[in-house]
């Protein structure tokens, strides 16, 4: 058996991810990830004033932006042991879950879809109409997601400033005075992108698509009007089918998610089994969901080039010295390896139906996880994100109270944890004589493409390759359609270092 | 016949190609229609395998295929040691990569702070760049000398992120090669020619020196939440963010992201102060002068800003 290794430089990505695979008798059989770019944000941050990471960490990303921001905010209110009023969550939840929404439909669309016109796809009978659909900057589908998405972040502009990169939380809330007005622009913003979503995307209205519990249901859905077929999601199903890539790409089979979207007080919404969070916490093997704890997350890096530490640290005893070994040794890349109660997992809008507990998600599950279930929950997801949306909106007080003044403090530390688009996400930060002494973030992509961590096991992306059929060394299709469904953003893999510091800071602002 | 685009991602987050999709009329692809630009590759949107890429960098390293603008979204990375291992590619330090395509670009554009500043890396041991300056001095990564092989400098777009429509005209005017001035720092005139502080809805707020001392009330953020409004270039309040707004309108103080100090080295959201006056004024004001005028203004405060009832 001859053993052949691909490096591959992937675009479409956030950032910059190599994926090498050894490939032997046409299938994938070892995987390695590789971050491939260090931003040592740790540098930035240590040493600075308590609120900086409100300005800072939003530029790790700029696919995420407000994720950090919130995850950033939600560790300073628990620093300064501060609660923002209720309509400050539905504010700092409505941003969020615009920045979702975009991403979803963008990355379907712009960077995962474009590879249903790869030239491997030639022989295909949806072929022809995926380009036609999703060729950069030309497909019909693509220049229609350009003109719409831009139009809903606009909601976070009128909320927050601009997106991206906006700092518009701070403990204890958010610093705008949205008026009635303002809210009344953003629901109206939302009806429009409402409309193009059920019109484009599904083909279908919100509800009826809600009522899809099964995969059974999902084909008669799908048999029941060419709007269904033709929609961008109607022809994804069929290409996908077709393209087999329910059959690749099953990961470790573990989901993590850490909830988001708090529950603000008197609201319409109603959270799954009374979760403090729209979007529930848990860890679930397969589909058994456990309570989520966050002392039980730690982090490797054994494989990762930083200097060794014996097994792994929480986020608030982790430490980073980066230590680039190059080709040589056991050590490859920028990321480190997050582990779960010592187990590899999965995040991201996979997970996230698991912990909702979503009919159709669990039903497709059944059968074994893959790569098209990983992209049908994240283009779904908005199905369940929009109401919420409209509730929060309508329920949020124009000039109303959104800010709650924290009292100064000198020493603290707390840990903020949201969803991003691409998955579960942490800040966890200490303040020493009023200024950070300690950074450390843990992003989605950290969890799904981690390197191997010092029990020499895969991550989940490495793990979802095994086993994938490759036919062109040159052009390993099924490969790219693995690692895009994992949707993942490399100018995430950011670290941080602990050191002593003196800077005088008299409040939070 | 066609202008090439090739957009280079060096130490970035990706802020400056999403401020781009977001970019009104003309949209994205309608602009590179109309402009008649091929893009030869773009990393979050492009298609073509990585062979096919290494293939295209070649050919454009080699003359082979010609490059007219190179776009450069993040900052070149050195470190460590000046070895630029911190960012590699297939193994190969990006910042070699760069250089290559430097050589043979028709004219470079640095699209966001980072890329032009060095901006969140420069402080930092990735030992990050901007392509000409690093911080405000002169140099940075190709050296104050280089020329494009048009003979330009490198054209600066500073702000984390550049807005969207400063990118897209600035590629406009490079591709019909219409004139282009810069200021000190080499950015365009047309949009780097005015401060934050222009066009800021809490403006009367600033002129009669009433101050927000808290979040969330209606006051000027200038004089104790740290905005960078009255210091920073850049059109933030002229054309507004996504359409909407901007960070100063709704209350959040500029953080001088076009600045080439980006980020600064005092903490955010504090105005640093001696008894209540900033250290730091408006850019240019006559010191004595400014304090006596701004004295005047607060004591003819008309009473509908000093109850805030003007709305911002």
């Amino acid at each position: 058996m001859s053993v052949k290794t691909i490096v591959l430089h992937m675009n479409r990505v956030e950032g910059d991810l190599e994926v090498h695979v050894d490939v032997a008798d046409g299938v994938v059989v070892d995987a390695w990830c590789k971050g491939t770019m260090y931003r040592g944000f740790e540098k930035i941050l240590v040493g600075r004033g308590p609120l900086d990471g409100l300005v800072i960490t939003p530029r790790i990303c700029g696919i995420c932006s407000t994720s950090h921001l919130l995850a950033a905010a939600r560790a300073l209110d628990d620093v300064f042991d501060v609660e923002p009023p209720p309509d400050a969550h539905r504010v700092r939840n409505v941003t969020l879950m615009t920045e979702t929404v975009q991403s979803d439909i963008r990355h379907t669309v712009l960077m995962f879809a474009a590879d249903l016109v790869n030239p491997a796809h030639r022989s295909d009978p949806h072929f022809e109409e995926a380009v036609r659909r999703f060729e950069p900057f030309r497909g019909e589908s693509v220049v229609e997601v350009i003109r719409e998405t831009k139009k809903i972040l606009e909601i976070v502009a009128i909320l927050g400033g601009q997106w991206p990169h906006s700092s518009f939380m701070v403990p204890g809330g958010i610093v705008s005075v949205p008026s009635s007005a303002d809210l009344q622009r953003c629901l109206w913003l939302l009806r429009s992108f409402q409309s193009w979503y059920e019109r484009q995307i599904l083909g279908c209205s919100l509800e009826r698509f809600a009522q899809i519990e099964s995969v059974a249901e999902l084909h008669a859905w799908l048999d029941e009007s060419p709007r269904h077929q033709n929609s961008d999601f109607g022809f994804l199903l069929r290409a996908m089918r077709s393209m087999r890539l329910d059959e690749i790409g099953a990961g470790p089979g573990n989901y993590l998610s850490v909830g988001s979207l708090e529950m603000p007080n008197d609201t319409r919404i109603k959270a799954v089994q009374d979760s403090h969070f729209l979007e529930p916490a848990g860890f679930a093997q397969g589909t058994e969901v456990e309570a989520f704890e966050q002392e039980s997350i730690r982090e490797h890096v054994a494989h990762s080039w930083f200097m060794d530490y014996p097994g792994g640290r929480h986020p608030f005893d982790g430490e980073t010295r980066p230590y680039a070994t190059g080709a040589e040794g056991s050590k490859y890349s920028w990321a480190k390896a997050p582990r779960y109660a010592d187990r590899v997992v999965e995040t991201g809008p996979l997970a996230e139906a698991v912990m909702s507990g979503q009919s159709l998600i669990r039903d497709m599950l059944s059968q074994g996880p893959n790569a098209m279930v990983r992209q049908i929950a994240r283009i779904i997801r908005p199905v369940r994100l929009i109401p919420a949306m409209y509730a929060w909106l309508e329920e949020a007080r124009g000039d109303g109270h959104y800010y709650v003044k924290p009292k100064p403090l000198q020493n603290g530390r707390g840990f903020g944890l949201c969803h991003a688009p691409r998955g579960s996400l942490g800040h966890w930060v200490e303040i020493t004589d009023g200024a950070i002494s300690h950074y450390q973030i843990v992003t989605p992509t950290a969890w799904n493409a981690s390197p191997r961590d010092s029990e020499n096991r895969r991550g989940a992306m490495e793990e979802a390759l095994i086993g994938t059929p490759v036919k062109e060394v040159d052009n390993p299709i099924d490969v790219y359609h693995v690692v895009r469904s994992f949707d993942p953003c490399l100018v995430c893999t950011v670290h941080t270092l602990r050191k002593p510091l003196n800077r005088e800071w008299n409040g939070a602002a | 016949m066609s202008k090439t685009l090739y957009w280079f991602q060096g130490s970035a987050c990706g802020g400056d190609t999403f401020s781009l999709l977001g970019v009104e009329l003309p949209n994205l692809c309608e602009l590179l229609e109309m402009l008649d630009v091929e893009v030869l590759w773009q990393p979050s949107l492009s298609n073509g395998t990585p062979s096919q890429h290494h293939a295209l960098l070649e050919a454009i390293c080699h003359g082979e295929q010609k490059l007219d603008i190179l776009c450069v979204e993040g900052a070149i990375v050195r470190g460590p040691g000046g070895t630029g291992m911190f960012d590699t590619m297939e193994g190969v330090p990006k910042k070699d990569l760069f250089a290559r395509l430097a050589k043979v670009a028709g004219d470079v554009v640095a699209v966001g702070t980072c890329a032009c500043f060095g901006g969140i890396g420069a402080d930092g041991e990735i030992e990050a760049t901007g392509l000409q300056f690093l911080k405000a001095t002169p140099g940075g990564f190709l050296g104050s000398s280089y020329r494009s092989a048009n003979g330009n400098v490198v054209v600066n777009l500073p702000g984390c992120p550049c807005h969207g429509d400063v990118i897209a005209s600035t590629i406009a005017t490079i591709a019909q090669k219409a004139p282009l001035p810069l200021t000190e720092w080499n950015s365009p005139v047309e949009w780097y020619d005015l401060l934050v502080h222009q066009g800021c809805v809490r403006n009367e707020y600033h002129e009669y020196r009433i101050e927000e001392r808290e979040f969330g009330e209606r006051g000027c953020l200038f004089f104790h939440l740290g905005c960078r409004g009255p210091v920073a270039y850049g059109p933030c309040n002229k054309i507004l963010w996504n359409r909407r707004s901007s960070k100063t309108r709704v209350g959040l103080p500029c953080v001088g992201c076009t600045e080439p100090d980006f980020p600064q080295s005092h903490p955010f959201f504090q105005t640093p102060s001696i008894v209540d006056i900033p250290i730091e004024l408006p850019d240019g004001v006559d010191r004595a002068h400014y304090l006596a005028y701004k004295g005047m203004a607060a004591a003819a405060a008309p009473d509908r800003l000093k109850q805030r009832k003007t709305r911002v």
